[in-house]
């Protein structure tokens, strides 16, 4: 029952060929020796890391400083720390607990030697009962947590419906309006360079409509079934912008979002290093496609299109953004920020003599 | 790999002449990005932090602000050309010696000019731009609108959908808007759990795009139950603007099945609520939201007071966390807060590139120009507003394991730097030490009798 769960702090799964070095350090036999985190080095580490002042102080130059220990590389406290700080997150406790479970499965292994029989069988069948418990406990967690990730996703999911919706309409009422700004319609998120041709006044709304849902057919072959497992947000339509191969995805064939499976993996404590590393690369790379070098915004028009396609809400029911045209809007509207960009006359070179254009490189 | 952890234990990178702040661990995080590379402090919250405990003192200001004086250590061609970290030194000690002069009882608007005019110099003198410099650019023109509050009314050339575009990538590259729409969905979520009927009071409705989550969570927690029906009054000065996105709530509600109805109240001439505006229905739930922003409008206090006079069920706030006193002091810590920003776009995505620099333009730099402006009038709204609420006697309510865990998960979708820390009834987003945006909540009083139920503020 123990044997899907393994120590949190255990960094790989390797058969345990071991050597024990000079310095006191258990290393594995493979042709790229690996660390193995023992209990007592472990200790020490949280020792260590307690003496810093907790997880998020401790460095980890200054934990190797601390514990002494030969051969310990920064390399190494590194990945333990952020296992560590992982750990202290939600599913902490159960990895605790589960930690707790095998400690005590190992305590009642080791003391057979000295105890009765008897004895040791009833204390057996005891902690066993116990360390049940607590996996129940951890089960019952996990299953939360899933929960809260479940409708997460949903929301944000929504979020991003809604953001495209306004979007897409403030587009159409610009069509609506034939607009006399250089940027002219929605159409001109594909192309910067036809920016000047004023668009806008060229297509009526419709035709606007039409190119819309022509990108959308273009686009949904392109996704299958899998996708609505996954994230379905703006980040993985970024990740999948059809236009522009992504260097941070599909490492592996899978998508570059499934966090869900492997924050799975995190709360049960497995831990490969690889499967570290993607976490890492995606943690830095969430939402980045969008701003590859010299990315154009078309890639970002891909995805507000592609959205309606893939997306389908909880009620199984697929959101249609109504679409009221040619409710002519008025001024820009900025709604949330209130200060008009006084600063932009100095930074455009407008208006006042002493500045100069700024420029951004 | 190795080699580059071998490099950091021995020394800071040759790059970098400034003392940084001790808290190197994160640098050893990316995997595969060489922050050597990056030219000057990266971690310019920290260098920030570091360098507003070092004295400015007078010698130092000279050489700042007037290159010609003889106490001038370097040419003024040096001057003009310093070394990147040399110029992020300079730009915060004028900044804060901007910000001190225009502080206190004794303000000196035409030394803050000429602090501003080295600036200036300073920063058009570079031919590229480092973040620092960017981000040392807003707040600059931030100072000189405070200086120039009477002019400069010209409303700056932007393409119109501009900013929902800069809005929209911003939620993507930063947790903070997400963050505190779902804390507060999720409290609002679990205080009207089993109601027909919930009214939603929104002091800052914007766009609306919190109101897009609660509406699809709605619908689908109850699973069974029909939903409940959703009724969200915007409280604003009149604006069309609230008009459509009244409308556009109201086409997703309708999408995704939920009853709703939209309404306005509208404040007081001097922008005042009065809760006598809200029209309450028997039986409903009744919440108070209030996002505050830098750009916000004033009277949040007197919203406060109406959800005390009206015995709302909940009140969720979102605010950015202020303790810095006088002019000057809430002037640095804007500066330690943005600069976190800047650090935190930069973990995820590149420095340059045309949506950073759109989004610095059209989003964030508003927003500076706001909070400093903010920090300067010294808005009662935004100070003690935490203190005011339980002077009142509000509430705390804590935080469920669900909206605990949802936050968590939510900051894992970004990059590593982001924390959460836990108060009694708040989370606080922070990107490593710097607070960042908090979002609590509160339960109003128990209702008084009228003549007592209004707050004094």
């Amino acid at each position: 029952m123990f044997s899907s769960k393994k120590p949190t702090m255990n960094s790989h799964e390797r058969p345990p060929m071991c050597v024990q070095g000079d310095s006191g350090l258990v290393l594995t036999t493979d042709p790229k020796p690996r660390l193995r985190w023992t209990v007592e080095l472990h200790d020490r580490f949280v020792d260590a890391v307690a003496q810093l002042g907790g997880p998020d102080k401790a460095t980890p130059k200054t934990i190797m400083r601390v514990m002494g220990v030969k051969g310990l590389t920064l390399y190494h406290l590194k990945s333990h720390l952020q296992k560590f700080r992982l750990g202290k997150q939600p599913h902490k406790e159960f990895n605790d607990h589960s930690k707790d479970a095998l400690d005590m499965q190992r305590n009642a292994a080791s003391s057979s030697g000295i105890m009765s029989r008897t004895a040791m069988n009833n204390d057996r069948n005891v902690q066993i009962t116990e360390a049940l418990r607590m996996q129940k406990e951890v089960q019952r967690r996990l299953h939360e947590q899933l929960e809260v990730q479940k409708h997460l996703q949903m929301r944000i999911e929504a979020q991003g419906k809604y953001m495209q919706s306004i979007l897409e309409k403030a587009y159409q009422s610009l069509a609506g309006e034939g607009a006399m700004i250089a940027t002219g319609s929605y159409k001109d998120l594909q192309n910067q360079a036809t920016m000047n041709q004023l668009g806008a006044m060229a297509f009526p709304s419709l035709q606007d409509l039409h190119l819309f849902n022509n990108d959308q057919l273009e686009i949904s072959p392109q996704l299958d079934r899998p996708l609505e497992d996954f994230f379905p947000s703006n980040e993985i339509a970024l990740c999948l912008g059809k236009k522009r191969p992504n260097p941070y995805s599909y490492s592996n064939g899978k998508s570059p979002l499934i966090w869900s499976d492997e924050l799975k993996l995190q709360e049960f404590g497995s831990h490969e290093e690889n499967l570290k590393n993607n976490i890492d690369h995606e943690h830095l790379q969430i939402a980045p496609s969008i701003i590859n070098g010299g990315m154009e915004m078309e890639s970002m028009a891909d995805v507000y299109e592609a959205k309606p396609v893939l997306s389908v809400d909880s009620n199984g029911e697929k959101y249609e953004g109504s679409s009221k045209v040619g409710r002519p809007s008025s001024a820009p509207r900025r709604a949330t920020v209130s200060t008009p960009e006084r600063m932009s006359p100095m930074i455009r070179g407008g208006g006042l003599g002493q500045t100069r254009n700024l420029s951004y490189a | 790999m190795n080699e580059m952890m071998e490099r950091d234990i021995f020394g800071f990178s040759s790059t970098n002449s400034i003392p940084i702040n001790a808290d190197l661990g994160w640098r050893d995080w990316s995997p595969g990005i060489n922050w050597d590379d990056f030219t000057g402090a990266d971690d310019f919250h920290g260098q920030i932090d570091s360098m507003m405990t070092a004295a400015v003192d007078l010698h130092d200001w000279y050489t700042c602000v007037s290159p010609t004086s003889t106490n001038c250590p370097g040419s003024p061609a040096e001057d003009l050309i310093p070394s990147s970290d040399d110029t992020a030194v300079r730009l915060v000690h004028l900044l804060k010696a901007a910000a001190e002069s225009l502080s206190g009882d004794l303000k000196t608007p035409a030394l803050t000019e000429a602090i501003l005019a080295r600036l200036r110099e300073l920063l058009l003198a570079r031919t590229t731009s480092t973040g620092m410099e960017r981000l040392a650019t807003h707040f600059t023109n931030a100072l000189h609108s405070l200086l120039d509050a009477a002019g400069d009314v010209e409303e700056p050339l932007q393409q119109p959908c501009e900013f929902l575009r800069a809005f929209l990538l911003m939620q993507d590259m930063s947790p903070c808007i997400k963050f505190g729409h779902f804390t507060a969905n999720q409290a609002i979520l679990e205080s009207v759990a089993g109601e027909r009927r919930v009214h939603i009071v929104d002091f800052d409705i914007a766009e609306g795009v919190q109101w897009a989550s609660l509406m699809q969570a709605l619908v689908s927690i109850n699973n069974g139950s029909p939903p409940p029906h959703l009724k969200i009054t915007a409280v604003a000065r009149y604006r069309r603007s609230v008009q459509e996105t009244g409308g556009r709530l109201a086409d997703f509600a309708a999408s995704v099945g939920l009853p709703f109805s939209f309404g306005q109240c509208r404040t007081d001439y001097d922008g005042q609520f009065r809760p006598a505006g809200i029209k309450v229905v028997r039986g409903e739930a009744l919440v108070f939201n209030c996002i505050l922003q830098p750009g916000s409008a004033g009277g949040s206090l007197s919203f406060i007071s109406g959800a005390a006079a009206l015995g709302a069920r909940v009140v969720t706030i979102v605010d950015e966390e202020s303790e810095g006193v006088g002019f000057e002091g809430r002037f640095m810590e804007e500066m330690m807060r943005y600069s976190a920003i800047w650090d935190a776009l930069d973990a995820g995505f590149e420095k340059q590139g045309r949506e950073r620099e759109m989004v610095e333009r059209v989003f964030l730099g508003p927003r500076i120009a706001a909070a400093v402006e903010r920090a300067y009038k010294g808005m009662e709204a935004w100070e003690n507003l935490e203190k005011r609420l339980e002077a009142a006697e509000f509430g705390r309510m804590g935080l469920s394991f669900f909206n605990i865990c949802q936050a968590r998960l939510l900051l894992c979708l970004f990059s590593e730097g982001y924390r959460l820390e836990e108060g009694t009834n708040k989370l606080v987003l922070c990107w490593k030490s710097c607070r960042l945006i908090s979002a609590s909540v509160w339960s109003a009083p128990p209702l008084l009798s009228p003549e007592e139920s209004y707050l004094s503020s």
